[in-house]
């Protein structure tokens, strides 16, 4: 359904209107332009930013369930003494890439998923500033995660960490492909990375509604901004690191091996500088998710969104000075230990801001405790404790002890899972009417909830102990000899988190059947009210789910919290809130003044063909040169085909709108 | 261990620190705080009187765990109280402003003042973390006060000692290698030198200090010191490869005279097993089968014609660390295979990790007697090396490594020539 | 990147409607300053394993002992003149003046494929001399940061002569002018990290 024509009679809150039916024009010699609105093609040639989003959100769940398998059998191993589920080279395989994909394959692009989806809505545009761009990104991103994950297939998975140190990285210590299938697997997803960061930078600075300047932005689309800026910084580091590591292992190089006089710890630099920015790209998209969600429940705008914005950009400015406290035990010398020890000290603060805007945020409101309430709170508390146990090893000496042992698995698993996913799975429970139309159960919402809380608490709280007590954290096993006794044995807490490690599946198997309540066939869940939550921002003010071209009219922009204010009278005064106008009427309003004819960048073939190319020449690099040159034309061809192809189809591949008129290519709003 | 009274307290003070954190995990309610509260004590009482895991950070044993321990425990104080004041906060929000059909609130932005007064305040408590923090740094990396130099040298996957001649350390005349065992004077500041063959490695014994990288190609210092004789825990905290966890380490503080007697005995001359023993047996088998990785100093063989030629190992053309450990006086440590092995027996290793530090010294020396050993394990660990502790030393896996092992193979050797080999092992103390 | 020329979202061609960004920046232009940006960190990222690495290598085959600077330095001249000729292709453009605009390209591309050129006969000069990419840490951080950047510039002459070759048909979408000037932008940035590697590749002893 990429070109729209919209007719004048139905209703937008009906649902987008009859297909059209088109004839295009051959595009680019022998093909022509995908144009299917149904089917399998409509969604692998579409340049939709929703529909890009949705699946951005599918894959990475997909992943999502494959690392919690790899979780599973890890605290499998590690639930009785001297575990023997696992071969010490199969555990080794199972810790590095649960780190891989929870963090490449899930984290960041279920980030993307809410970005690519939410991002326009919130700024009141019709879709991303490259489209077809965006569609390669997404493409990238499956093409790479796939690549990585055959090499399980392959002769076994990368067996270093996903820190990845060299030289136990280097072809002699870990002789199987795994570590090629990596380097190269995320070299394909950081394109994805890299070309969605440049993508939403521009939209989010060029296409904003008329009147929406910066800090009428809302926040989740600000949080969105600062970590693109990041990965358009670290994505290119952490680029130099895996060229380094591919040449390396597979062209001789010797970068990183120490008879020829390399120094390992460059490797270890270009990760870190890499990596903790990488911590923040984590976190920030669900802070802005949360600085969504607690006004919308509180009914009280975010407190200090001034600051909370502030802070954003600050964590990611600072973040890129700190790099180096993941290398406190690696030998750097006094004087760079304690220079980045009080640098990520500093960091503590705008991190604390945050924490207290939220808080305050809710002080003083009126509490409504909806599903995705709860886990923002919970994302407040959770990330608290992670961000307290963060200072505890900001202090180098203490790091010392701290450092490499479960007691960091504990705190960045407060940080990631009590901060990234708690935020992720708030956002689902709240935006899934505006994507779905329909409202996810709340009862089942609850169980979810209240088990995903219990299970990480069950699973994280106890590696506290566990790291406290001297337990290393990649040992593929633990000895009843090192264990000690008493209340802070190291066998029963590592019993409690295999047990808590279960519970939080269960707790994440209640969202899919959630979903599946909600979606199956005989469901009975009724349509969701156009504004369920009464909400604040833009993306609310259009019909669910939105239309394929988003707004029937953009609209203009006078107040941070747009939509709020269209239905709320605010008496300065004496702080009084009379309610105006209901959504219905608002959205009514904008559509009787709707754009007639509004056409959307058309499908493409190339992004799929030109993402699908790079894992070829991957496997080229591994097995065989010639595949490279295969893939390396594929590419080629894939390049020129698209920079031919005009972005948006000719007007002969348009039926000619009911009334006559030319078309109005409608992409970039005017203000 | 028994503890005394001040140990005890010391102990209950940790225990009551050490439960911070996890009283702020929860979501706090009134109710649940009780709960938590009873958890808490119950965990103080627990934690009193049962001994924690050998390689607790909260106990430290010498001056620069002390100066860590130090820094530390305020710190987890202040974020566990901070964490207190937050949950409460938010508990107190949540019961207070949950929705009670109360009007639409106020539509506040923010108050500049107070967000910047919250600003400023947990930016005064982190400059009082700061600087003690910096001091401390400084402080361990001090290297003038030292008074003895240990070499240590991780490969995958055990550690290396050995302690260059020099004047301190009570007087080490000539160079000692040893492995599994770091053996220290207690009471003195030993500065060790680390370094790797191999991959990078780290170095933690939890009770004396934090852990340092040991990086190919480069020396990294670390202090060492124990206040008691007694036997310290530690474990190699740097992923390392398939056996990772099996690379671990202990460190052995002794008093000086104890120290000394160890020094000497670490640095006497071969004997030779008596003619026609089952040891004399096992060296003419160790010599055939291991004597090519492992050294045994003052092995040699005796041609038929009464020459005398010395044993030398030469590990660096079948490893590829280039290292085997050194079996000179391998039953005077108490550990094999990278120390994660005990050589004494599950009775006799208690009593040693059990004794009083006046007692210690005199049990230690002792080493593995023959009623001690542990020879389960260490049969176990010369029929099939690798099936007991996960390595690199199949023919395919030597293929890959460039013709070189990583770890031990297994050797093939039968029943007869094990019994030899241990009989011979015994008399090496 | 050789296909950001064809994003722009507005009517081909034809006056721009109206349309006008938030910032006012093109998006074409604004996306390819950040990829700029981006690159910036590659080429330090670069830079740095090769400052770290220069002086790691066997006595007789460092940098000292094999840099031929006279040609080096004339082969720079070239990429330098090729900004020029870039600027004046650009102008042209901005005229609107295509006849003008495609010598200005092709001469660009020349250039720059002298310089490429020149590259290959020093890449080959080394590896007789017997410094191959393997041979020390040095010849490997070498080879990889030259490289990179010669793969760079090796784009930019793609993208010159497919700019060429479609302006010729007449198949630009979108404003020509600033096609033009983006790949403009793209090339001058390739010619300034090479006034960078130059310097301290070549001209700072070690």
């Amino acid at each position: 359904m990429a070109i729209i024509e919209r007719p004048d009679t139905v209703p937008a809150l009906a649902g987008a209107g009859a297909p059209a039916v088109v004839t295009p024009a051959k595009a680019f010699g022998v093909l022509r332009r995908p144009v299917a609105t149904t089917g399998w093609r409509s969604w692998v040639f579409t340049v939709d930013h929703k529909k890009l989003g949705i699946m951005y959100g599918v894959v990475a769940m997909f992943f999502f369930l494959v690392g919690g398998v790899e979780a599973l059998l890890i605290r499998l191993q590690l639930a009785g003494p001297e575990g023997t589920v696992l071969s010490a080279g199969l555990y080794n395989e199972m810790f590095t890439m649960h780190a891989t994909t929870m963090i490449f394959l899930f984290v960041m692009p279920m980030a993307a998923a809410f970005a690519n989806y939410m991002i326009p809505l919130q700024i009141g545009a019709r879709d991303v500033a490259f489209p077809r761009i965006n569609a390669f990104g997404f493409w990238c991103f499956l093409a790479g995660g796939l690549f990585l994950n055959t090499s399980w297939f392959l002769g076994g998975a990368a067996d270093g960490g996903w820190f990845m140190y060299q030289p136990n990285a280097n072809a002699l210590f870990s002789p199987s492909h795994g570590i090629d299938f990596w380097g190269l697997g995320l070299q394909i997803t950081g394109i994805a990375s890299l070309t969605g960061a440049l993508n939403l930078i521009v939209t989010i600075l060029n296409m904003r509604a008329p009147g929406m300047t910066l800090m009428k932005m809302p926040i989740f689309t600000w949080m969105i901004l600062v970590v693109q800026f990041l990965l358009v910084f670290a994505i290119p580091v952490i680029t130099v690191a895996l060229f380094l590591l591919m040449f390396q292992r597979e062209f001789d190089a010797t970068f990183f091996d120490v008879s020829s006089g390399a120094d390992p710890l460059l490797w270890q630099h270009l990760f870190w500088i890499f990596g903790h920015p990488e911590v923040y790209i984590l976190v920030l998209p669900a802070f802005g998710m949360v600085s969504e969600i607690l006004p919308v429940f509180s009914r009280k705008p975010l407190f200090g969104y001034r600051f909370v914005v502030f802070s954003g950009a600050a964590i990611g400015f600072v973040g890129w000075g700190v790099w180096a406290h993941h290398m406190f035990a690696s030998g750097l010398g006094p004087v760079s230990v304690a220079v980045f020890s009080v640098a990520t000290m500093l960091i503590a603060i705008p991190t604390g801001v945050k924490i207290v805007n939220w808080t305050l945020t809710m002080w003083g409101g009126k509490l409504w405790f909806t599903t995705s309430m709860l886990f923002a709170i919970g994302l407040v508390v959770q990330f608290t404790i992670g961000g307290l146990s963060g200072v505890t090893h900001a202090v180098a000496p203490s790091d010392t002890q701290q450092t490499d042992t479960y007691y960091i698995v504990a705190h960045f698993h407060y940080v990631i899972f009590g901060g990234a996913v708690l935020g992720f799975f708030a956002g689902f429970y709240y935006w899934w009417p505006k994507m779905f139309g329909k409202m996810l159960s709340e009862r089942i919402g609850k169980w979810n909830f209240w088990l995903m809380i219990i299970g990480m608490n069950l699973t994280f709280g106890p590696m506290h102990v566990i790291g406290l007590q001297g337990m290393p954290r990649r040992t593929m096993n633990w000895t009843e000899a090192r264990a000690g006794e008493g209340f802070f044995n190291i066998g029963f807490w590592n019993r409690v988190s295999s047990v808590g490690s279960f519970v939080l599946a269960v707790g994440v198997g209640m969202f899919l059947l959630n979903v599946w309540q909600t979606h199956k066939k005989s469901s009975t869940t009724a349509k969701a009210p156009l504004d369920p939550w009464d909400a604040r921002s833009l993306e609310w003010m259009t019909a669910s789910p939105p239309k394929e071209h988003n707004f029937d009219s953009i609209p203009t922009v006078h107040a941070l919290d747009e939509f709020f204010h269209r239905k709320y009278e605010v008496d300065h005064d004496s702080g009084d809130v009379r309610k105006v106008a209901s959504g219905e009427e608002i959205l009514a309003a904008e559509e009787a003044k709707g754009d007639k004819h509004i056409h959307l960048p058309s499908p493409s073939y190339w992004p799929v063909i030109l993402a699908f190319a790079l894992p070829v020449m991957g496997y080229g690099v591994i097995y065989n040169r010639l595949l490279i040159v295969v893939g390396g034309f594929i590419v080629l061809l894939a390049m020129f085909a698209w920079a031919l192809e005009p972005s948006v189809a000719d007007d002969s591949d348009y039926d000619p709108p009911a009334d006559g008129g030319g078309t109005n290519k409608e992409l970039a709003t005017i203000g | 261990m028994s503890h005394g009274a001040v140990n005890n307290q010391r102990i209950t003070k940790l225990a009551t620190v050490r439960t911070v954190p996890y009283m702020t995990r929860r979501r706090t309610s009134r109710r649940r705080a009780l709960v938590l509260g009873l958890t808490a004590a119950s965990a103080v009482v627990l934690g009193g009187c049962a001994k924690d895991a050998p390689q607790d950070t909260w106990q430290p044993k010498g001056e620069n765990a002390q100066k860590i321990h130090d820094l530390q425990w305020p710190i987890f104080m202040v974020a566990g109280i901070v964490g207190v004041i937050v949950m409460s906060v938010v508990a107190f929000v949540v019961v207070r402003y949950r929705d009670k059909g109360q009007p639409m609130p106020e539509q506040t932005h923010g108050k500049p003042a107070l967000e910047i007064a919250l600003t400023i305040l947990p930016a005064l408590i982190l400059v009082g973390v700061g600087i003690p923090t910096v001091s401390t740094i400084f402080d361990l990396a001090e290297s003038s006060d030292t008074e003895c130099i240990i070499n240590v040298t991780g490969q995958q996957w055990w550690w290396e000692y050995d302690y260059p001649a020099q004047e301190g350390c009570g007087g080490i005349p000539t160079p000692i290698v040893t492995s599994g065992q770091l053996v220290i004077p207690a009471n003195t500041n030993v500065m060790l030198r680390l370094t790797s063959r191999d991959v990078i490695h780290s170095f933690w014994i939890p009770s004396l200090n934090g852990k340092k990288d040991t990086v190919p190609g480069r020396v990294h210092s670390l202090r060492m010191q124990a206040n008691q004789p007694g036997i310290y825990a530690g474990q190699c905290t740097e992923f390392c490869g398939l056996s990772h966890a099996n690379m671990k380490m202990e460190a052995v503080a002794l008093d000086q005279a104890d120290f000394d007697t160890w020094v000497a005995n670490q640095l006497e001359e071969y004997v030779r097993p008596e003619a026609g023993s089952q040891a004399a047996l096992g060296e003419a088998t160790f010599t055939a089968n291991c004597a090519y990785c492992h050294q045994v100093n003052g092995l040699s063989t005796t041609s038929p014609d009464g020459e005398v030629t010395p044993v030398l190992a030469n590990p660096d053309q079948f490893v590829v660390s280039g290292a085997a450990p050194n079996l000179t006086h391998l039953m005077t440590r108490n550990t094999f295979a990278g120390a994660t092995w005990d050589l004494l027996t599950q009775e006799c290793r208690d009593r040693v990790w059990n004794a009083s530090p006046e007692e210690f010294g005199a049990l230690y020396l002792q080493g593995v007697t023959e009623e001690c050993l542990n020879a389960v394990d260490l049969r176990e660990w010369l029929r099939n090396a690798p099936a007991k502790k996960p390595m690199y030393a199949s023919d395919a896996q030597k293929a890959e490594s460039g013709g070189k092992v990583r770890g031990m193979p297994a050797l093939g050797l039968n029943e007869t020539q094990i019994d030899q080999i241990i009989a011979y092992l015994l008399e090496r103390n | 990147m050789a296909d950001i020329a064809v994003h722009e979202p507005v009517s081909d061609g034809h006056a721009q409607g109206g349309h006008t960004t938030s910032t006012g920046l093109s998006n074409n232009k604004m996306a390819m300053w950040l990829f700029l940006g981006s690159e910036c960190l590659l080429f330090g990222g670069l830079i740095s394993t090769y400052m770290l690495y220069r002086g790691r290598h066997p006595a007789d085959a460092g940098p000292d002992q094999i840099f031929d600077i006279p040609f080096t330095s004339m082969s720079s001249f070239v990429l330098l003149m090729s900004s020029l000729t870039m600027v004046l292709a650009v102008s042209a453009a901005a005229q609107k003046d295509d006849r003008r605009t495609n010598l200005w390209l092709t001469v660009t591309a020349l250039l720059g494929a002298t310089f490429v050129g020149g590259q290959v006969y020093e890449f080959t000069a080394f590896y007789r001399e017997g410094v191959g990419f393997t041979s020390s840490l040095f010849s490997s951080s070498f080879f990889t940061l030259t490289g990179f950047h010669g793969v760079h510039v090796t784009v930019g002459i793609i993208m010159l002569m497919a700019l060429v070759g479609v302006n010729k048909r007449g198949r630009i979408p979108g404003d020509k002018a600033e096609v033009v000037e983006l790949v403009g932008l793209y090339w001058h940035f390739v010619d300034v990290v090479w006034i960078i590697i130059f310097t301290l590749v070549y001209l700072i002893p070690t």
